[in-house]
């Protein structure tokens, strides 16, 4: 895995830390990334995203003090043996809250029924 | 005090700081009374409207122009009377550098680079390949964004522990513009420099800085953590019926012509809201750096 792995968009009101830790959350929680994997160095995604190194290494440290990632002496940091192993779909799709309640704000704004966004959901996501 | 000791105390000083200054062109005020304290190893992007005095405050600081009032410190010296010790450890590149004209790229970086103990040559060859200059060529024969692209390489190669950017975004490419925000990324997080660089490109500010400072009105209004910014403050709608109960003091506001109102409002120190956000069809808008700073200085 390399720093592609992360997308990161500077000028989203969430903050470049927080973009990486909930990337991370969710690619394990999906089963993208299995315990045992080294994440890229510090060094290699601040290179790549030309973003600050500290941003990277407080994203990884809060990831670690989650509990998905641990520090491997000399190697750097790897997906933890725990992570990712217990998650039921529920707390997968609690993940995806945020998200929802940004779709479910502007379908009401839209006067949309919740049908119509359900059923378009489901074919975009049946499309991949 | 023995050199150690002497070392340490140097690395202690804060690279860039400011108290009380103030000054004016013609009567009018450009900087209103500016505090500023730079940490080692900070990237203080500096964002303001045009002409809102971001220049002045980076001459004034670096000792280039005599404040009407105030102090202005480098490593702990008097910016106005910098020692070549404190000269060394930094690099100042302005809007439009016009020193040396009269030399070719490469000359002007062997000459420069005689003055500096850490001067990067291969550093300076590498980067007039990357980023199309010819090495030959009279920097007065430069276009104005080869020139101050020239100076950015001179910057750099001088491997300062200050690194002071005056919009340098202006005169790159997206490219090179990348390639720039990567060297002052990776400085700032490796060697510890400490950078200051003034930008109206908040995207680039939102990559590299560790701290943003808006200058508005001759004033910083805001001088916090990138990250802390965009979770500290948010944009609150109300409509025309519940703005009577809009909170007092707020950093923005603006009233639109139905009645309703734009707030930006911040939490309180528990991390809470102000309670108008419970308001009946009251909206909470997370902000970019970029819509936080024209809702401020809009």
């Amino acid at each position: 895995m390399d720093a592609s792995i992360f997308a990161i968009q500077p000028t989203s009101a969430e903050p470049i830390y927080r973009q990486i830790v909930e990337q991370l959350r969710r690619l394990i929680a999906g089963g993208q990334l299995s315990p045992g994997e080294l994440l890229p160095s510090v060094r290699e995604v601040a290179g790549f995203h030309a973003v600050n190194p500290m941003t990277v290494s407080r994203a990884y440290g809060i990831a670690e003090s989650e509990g998905l990632l641990e520090r491997l002496r000399g190697k750097g940091m790897a997906i933890a043996a725990g992570a990712g192993r217990a998650s039921t779909p529920a707390q997968r799709l609690a993940l995806l809250e945020p998200q929802l309640a940004d779709v479910a704000r502007q379908a009401r704004e839209l006067e949309l029924p919740a049908e119509s966004v359900l059923r378009r959901l489901g074919k975009l996501m049946g499309e991949r | 005090m023995n050199a150690v000791l002497q070392a340490s105390a140097e690395s202690m000083e804060a690279p860039l700081q400011v108290r009380g200054l103030a000054h004016q062109y013609g009567g009018q005020p450009v900087l209103a009374g500016v505090d500023l304290t730079l940490q080692p190893g900070s990237v203080l992007g500096l964002i303001g409207r045009n002409g809102a005095g971001k220049s002045t405050l980076i001459r004034a600081m670096l000792g280039l122009l005599q404040p009407q009032a105030g102090e202005c410190r480098v490593f702990g010296e008097a910016a106005l009377q910098l020692s070549d010790r404190a000269k060394v450890r930094l690099a100042y590149v302005p809007q439009q550098p016009e020193a040396l004209a009269w030399l070719t790229s490469q000359q002007m970086l062997d000459y420069v680079g005689r003055f500096y103990p850490q001067w990067d040559a291969a550093f300076a060859r590498t980067m007039l390949r990357d980023w199309d200059i010819l090495p030959n060529k009279l920097l007065g024969k430069l276009s104005p964004g080869e020139r101050q692209r020239v100076d950015l390489i001179r910057a750099l190669a001088s491997q300062p522990e200050l690194l002071v950017l005056d919009e340098p975004a202006a005169a790159l490419d997206p490219v090179a513009r990348r390639d720039l925000l990567r060297e002052i990324a990776l400085r700032a997080g490796e060697a510890g420099t400490t950078v200051l660089f003034s930008t109206h490109i908040v995207s680039d500010l939102e990559r590299v800085a560790s701290e943003i400072a808006f200058l508005h009105e001759g004033k910083l209004l805001l001088h916090c953590g990138v990250d802390e910014s965009k979770e500290r403050f948010a944009r609150l709608w109300l409509p025309a019926a519940m703005s009577a109960a809009a909170p007092g003091r707020t950093l923005g506001r603006r009233r639109h012509a139905d009645g309703s109102l734009s707030l930006v409002i911040e939490r309180d120190a528990s991390g809470q809201w102000p309670e108008a956000v419970n308001l009946p069809g009251a909206r909470l808008d997370a902000l970019g750096l970029e819509d936080l700073f024209v809702e401020i200085a809009g």
